[in-house]
């Protein structure tokens, strides 16, 4: 647990430049918001660090509640988190994108490991990726309408029930 | 023949590209020399992440377990320690250890069907049904724990559901006897026989420096000198009180990824007996609420093929707000993408299988032979309301 603790600090040393918030979640993980202009540095910095490995990219989507009258209307946004890994700690960079700016830089060419993950986040949460240099589907079917992304909460298929679900 | 390079592309899959998996791979070939490559995935995509957002925190735990026919207790032990972690709850000792049991079981069973798989597509079909003939003796016991061969469903959220009574311990005892006999052959039929040393050795040689730069894990890595292993270095369940060693080896070919496997499997062997004779007393279950506390949770395991990431998040209901699950699979392929070029072309079916790719195939229709009515394909909703009226 305390060489945990110490490689926490050392990430937190590094991103701290970077940094919008900094928390501590759960004893093992570091979460770490970031403006998306500073995605790059950040990702550089730890792996210029050799701070552990990209783990995973995530995407969630958070869609804004309906406005009561006369509030005005809060904009939808998705979260991107980087997991990253280094024995059993765990930071994430977060960064969090409002719909009509979905937008994010490719960091493949610093984590090539990430070429995958964006890919799969580009076709499913509908972010665009500048610079990722691959085209088509990955899992999507060929015929996968354009414009439409099956994890943004509104997707909720094609006309048709979602079969299994609770009282389907 | 494509126009900008003047090179052939040869299309493998998606109907079984070497393996009995689904994925597309374009190999750009100069002669029988490969110079690029590509992949294409997603034809068992189930959309099972998005499944996960309308079922409740319980109907979750079978949906996971069905990520995989090969690693399926894996997949529901990251998904319950995240559920569990989120909840704040303690799960009895004896349910971690019985759990790790089960995972190392699982392992043992995971690898000797890719030893078959691999000796299969080297040509070499009697390994490939001995290693699969001893590999029933395993399934037997998972079966004889649990009652089911594949989806043993030995986790509940906050425990397990089955126990291992002595009688179990001394069948798991006895099969582990045979079966570290059995694998001790097969170590010594990869390191001795010529033509399959010479399949093997020095083919897609990778360096520990570019295992880490590809971002590969489990045992492709360990097989490169990559030292990594989520049981080792972020211990869950009981691995702190029943470790394992890290099996590493440095050629970083073929030739080591058979040898780390089947050393990994004698690991197994030898923590399983540990458990067994040294088992936690105590409760099998605690109690979880039914809605889960707002928050989000990260958990990893070691699956067979390696590192599993489960990241969980709650909206404080009775159902998730989002479960992403990064596979191992995943994060192996672009290892195959860059050792491929280079190589022959005749050496892609074994450099695919050297990762040990799992697609978690499961389709959603079945083809169904009843007495003379023929075949029948059966959607899966029909399946569901067969089953239902079957047990009403």
């Amino acid at each position: 647990m305390a060489s945990t603790i110490g490689s926490l600090g050392a990430a937190e040393a590094v991103l701290k430049p970077f940094a919008t918030t900094i928390t501590r979640p759960q004893p093992e993980r570091l979460e770490v918001n970031i403006h998306p202009d500073n995605l790059l540095a950040a990702v550089r910095a730890l792996v210029d660090e050799s701070w552990g490995y990209l783990s995973a990219i995530v995407g969630l989507d958070r869609p804004a509640q309906l406005a009561a009258e006369g509030m005005s209307q809060p904009e939808s946004a998705i979260d991107v988190l980087y997991l990253f890994c280094s024995g059993a700690a765990v930071v994430t960079l977060r960064i969090t994108l409002s719909y009509s700016q979905a937008v994010i830089p490719t960091i493949s060419g610093i984590a090539p490991t990430a070429m995958l993950y964006e890919w799969e986040l580009r076709e499913m949460f509908g972010v665009e990726v500048v610079g990722l240099r691959v085209t088509g589907h990955l899992i999507l079917a060929d015929d996968w309408p354009a414009g439409v992304y099956p994890l943004r909460k509104s997707f909720t298929g094609f006309n048709q029930p979602i079969v299994g679900a609770e009282g389907a | 023949m494509t126009a900008d390079t003047n090179k052939f592309v040869i299309p493998i899959g998606p109907q079984h590209p070497a393996l009995k998996e689904p994925a597309n791979f374009e190999f750009w070939v100069d002669g029988e020399i490969v110079t690029g490559a590509s992949v294409r995935l997603g034809y068992v995509h189930r959309g099972i992440e998005k499944g996960a957002e309308v079922r409740t925190w319980t109907q979750n735990l079978y949906l996971m377990e069905r990520i995989c026919g090969i690693c399926s207790h894996v997949h529901a032990t990251a998904y319950t320690l995240g559920v569990e972690k989120l909840a704040g709850v303690e799960v009895p000792p004896r349910a971690n250890a019985i759990r790790q049991l089960m995972a190392e079981l699982e392992r043992i069973h995971s690898h000797m069907l890719w030893l078959g798989v691999a000796a299969h597509e080297g040509g070499f079909d009697t390994l490939f049904m001995y290693s699969w003939r001893d590999r029933e003796t395993v399934m037997d016991l998972l079966e004889k724990i649990s009652g089911n061969k594949v989806h043993y469903s030995a986790n509940l959220l906050g425990g397990v559901k089955f126990d291992i009574t002595p009688e179990l311990a001394t069948e798991v005892h006895k099969g582990l006897d045979f079966l570290e006999e059995r694998n001790r052959f097969y170590l010594k039929v990869v390191t001795t026989d010529e033509t399959f040393i010479g399949r093997t050795r020095d083919i897609g040689t990778m360096t520990t420096e570019k295992a880490e730069f590809l971002g590969a894990i489990g045992p492709t890595a360990r097989a490169s000198g990559v030292a990594r292993d989520i049981r080792v270095d972020a211990p869950y369940l009981t691995y702190e009180q029943f470790p394992v060693k890290v099996m590493t080896h440095t050629s970083g070919d073929l030739h080591g990824r058979f040898i780390v496997r089947i050393h990994e499997t004698f690991e197994s062997i030898r923590v399983i007996r540990e458990i067994l004779d040294h088992m936690p007393q105590g409760d099998l279950t605690t109690r979880v609420p039914r809605r889960i506390p707002a928050g989000e949770a990260v958990s990893r395991v070691e699956a067979p093929r390696g590192e599993l990431l489960y990241f969980i998040a709650s909206n404080g209901s009775e159902k998730p707000e989002r479960v992403k699950v990064r596979t191992p699979s995943l994060c192996n392929w672009s290892t195959v993408l860059s050792l491929a070029i280079g190589l022959k072309l005749a050496d892609m079916p074994m450099l695919l299988s050297g990762i040990d790719p799992c697609f978690s195939c499961n389709d959603r229709s079945i083809s169904l032979k009843r007495g003379q009515q023929g075949a029948q394909v059966w959607s899966w909703e029909k399946l569901r309301q067969y089953g239902i009226e079957y047990y009403r």
